[in-house]
């Protein structure tokens, strides 16, 4: 038998490693966000007055409406992907499953900071792999400067983002779609199901609860990326790729305004943490 | 099934493997085109091959010290947390201890806690530590942001652990660490590989601590180097694609050989 102490030395380690660099840093992000800074050194208090600000700094709103807006394109894009290929893929034999698979997941292993730098080219304008497709194919005139115009910037960098994530949604639907009972499967065929069919009244009800947890992720995620944006546009063209992100990383390092960077993390933190409550509670009664 | 609708999944099947290869086709590509082939297209095979980009970007551009520095954080934080998860994981799944539900509770919030959000006082806390300008100073935050996820896994491949193992090492008077170490370690080596695989390859990808943390051109990583030869010379493209391809290749071969231990860790904890 052991004491609820030795037990204890278990969890210590990592406990200490993580309040040092994550949940102590939190509470001092927390505590920053109360005062006016000055240089890098604390002024004075200041109450919620950077929070007050967040209702008229425009960028905040700009970025958070962009966040929501890529959250909403990964669900109708990656997740749908991911989800017809796991289900074509899961009548497959194993040799085509396993290949194709590592096939999709391949992008994910991928550094994001390459696969911006990858995709910046596809997107470029003048030699990049995109124009240069549509004009062999006498499409030319849809080209444009993908990432520089305001219409196309976000877009196509969600497209970016696509590449990255729709393989994790595969083997995540993949894993599902192998649990669920064969004798289903069998039984809709024997009523004359089609693929189709089988597809909308067995494959995607059973798989409720995994879209669900894909799509909470995904939610998070689209609150939380930093990477692609800041090596292909920076937030730009002016502020038409900025995410929260990308705003605290500015309004820390190069506007200099640690308070107004704290409110903002804050805030992130928030958003974070209730979808993240949610999706527990949303989860764990599914 | 009728032989237009097998043929039409085939076809989505393999446009969707076109999506995943061709930018990847296109980096190696351009990184074996030589100056002179440059503008016949991108997707023309560069000929003659040149592997001058390699060189260069290796020799020149600090390459070789990025791979060194981005092995050293990525093991440094993989260390760290295959010494810590494994453990609190266990103690999670099958001790009982005082205060366990609040302190799990504490590491689930931290799933979904992004970095950009705690650099605004890890950035002075690092500094006033000393670690500025350090690849322990990347180490450790990086380890700390990885061990929710590490210590959720860890839980879920720990309850499988049988518990008549468990008491019988206990019957034959074996400490708890004991226990841990003897029994448990050797049944869920295959856990343990896909933790330490995950743990490596999101530390390989990581851009923006390092980036935050590390200024000095001789420690910086893979992804810190890529990023600023993309900036500095914009127009070097076999460089930057050379650059891209020694940042991702060995996580690539990494991944295809062990492909199921990748699959079962990220599958591990996401499908419970």
């Amino acid at each position: 038998m052991y004491t609820s102490r030795q037990a204890w030395m278990f969890v210590l380690p990592a406990l200490l490693l993580y309040a040092a660099f994550v949940a102590v840093p939190i509470l001092q992000v927390a505590a920053y966000s109360l005062f006016s800074w000055d240089n890098g050194s604390i002024k004075a208090f200041s109450g919620l007055a950077n929070y007050a600000r967040l209702g008229t700094d425009g960028v905040f709103w700009t970025a958070l409406g962009h966040n929501a807006i890529w959250a909403i394109l990964t669900l109708c894009f990656p997740l749908l992907i991911g989800l017809i290929l796991a289900s074509i893929l899961a009548e497959r034999s194993p040799r085509v499953v396993k290949v194709m698979s590592a096939i999709y997941f391949l992008p994910r292993t991928i550094p994001l900071v390459v696969a911006g730098i990858i995709w910046g080219w596809i997107y470029n304008p003048i030699f990049g792999l995109l124009n240069y497709v549509l004009d062999l194919v006498g499409l030319g005139s849809w080209g444009g400067a993908w990432l520089a115009e305001s219409g196309t910037a976000l877009i196509s960098l969600n497209v970016a983002g696509a590449w990255t994530f729709y393989g994790f949604c595969v083997l995540i639907y993949l894993s599902a779609i192998q649990s669920i009972d064969p004798s289903l499967y069998e039984a809709a065929s024997l009523d004359g199901a089609s693929w189709g069919q089988r597809f909308r009244f067995v494959t995607v009800p059973l798989l409720k609860s995994t879209t669900l947890f894909l799509g909470l992720y995904s939610a998070i995620e689209a609150m939380r990326f930093f990477d692609l944006v800041w090596v292909t546009t920076q937030g730009g063209p002016g502020y038409d790729t900025e995410v929260l992100t990308t705003h605290i990383y500015k309004t820390f390092f190069l506007v200099g305004d640690f308070g107004y960077a704290a409110a903002l993390s804050v805030v992130l933190l928030v958003i974070v943490l209730t979808v993240g409550g949610l999706s527990y509670r949303i989860l764990r009664q599914s | 099934m009728t032989r237009p609708s097998r043929i039409l999944q085939h076809v989505f099947l393999l446009i969707f493997a076109l999506y995943a290869l061709m930018p990847v086709y296109l980096v190696l590509l351009a990184s074996v085109r030589s100056e002179a082939d440059l503008f016949s297209g991108p997707l023309t095979l560069p000929w003659p091959i040149d592997f001058s980009n390699f060189q260069r970007v290796w020799f020149e551009s600090g390459f070789s010290q990025f791979v060194v520095n981005s092995l050293v954080i990525s093991v440094g934080s993989t260390a760290l947390v295959m010494l810590t998860a494994p453990l609190a994981g266990f103690a999670f799944a099958k001790l009982k201890f005082k205060g366990k539900e609040a302190v799990f509770a504490l590491f689930l919030a931290g799933l979904v806690v992004p970095a950009p959000s705690v650099i605004v006082a890890l950035y002075g806390d690092l500094q006033m530590l000393g670690l500025l300008n350090t690849r322990i100073g990347v180490i450790l935050p990086q380890a700390a942001l990885l061990l929710p996820f590490s210590i959720f896994m860890m839980r879920t491949v720990m309850e499988d652990v049988p518990d008549e193992l468990l008491e019988a090492a206990t019957i034959d008077g074996a400490t708890l660490f004991e226990t841990f170490i003897k029994v448990v370690v050797p049944v869920v080596k295959p856990g343990l590989l896909s933790l330490a695989l995950i743990a490596f390859l999101f530390s390989w990808q990581e851009y923006l601590l390092p980036l935050v943390v590390i200024q000095d051109e001789t420690l910086k990583p893979l992804t810190v180097g890529a990023a600023t030869l993309q900036g500095r010379y914009g127009v070097d493209y076999g460089g930057i694609a050379a650059a891209g391809i020694i940042a991702f290749a060995p996580i690539v071969v990494l991944f295809l050989v062990l492909q199921r231990s990748f699959t079962r860790g990220l599958t591990a904890g996401a499908v419970k």
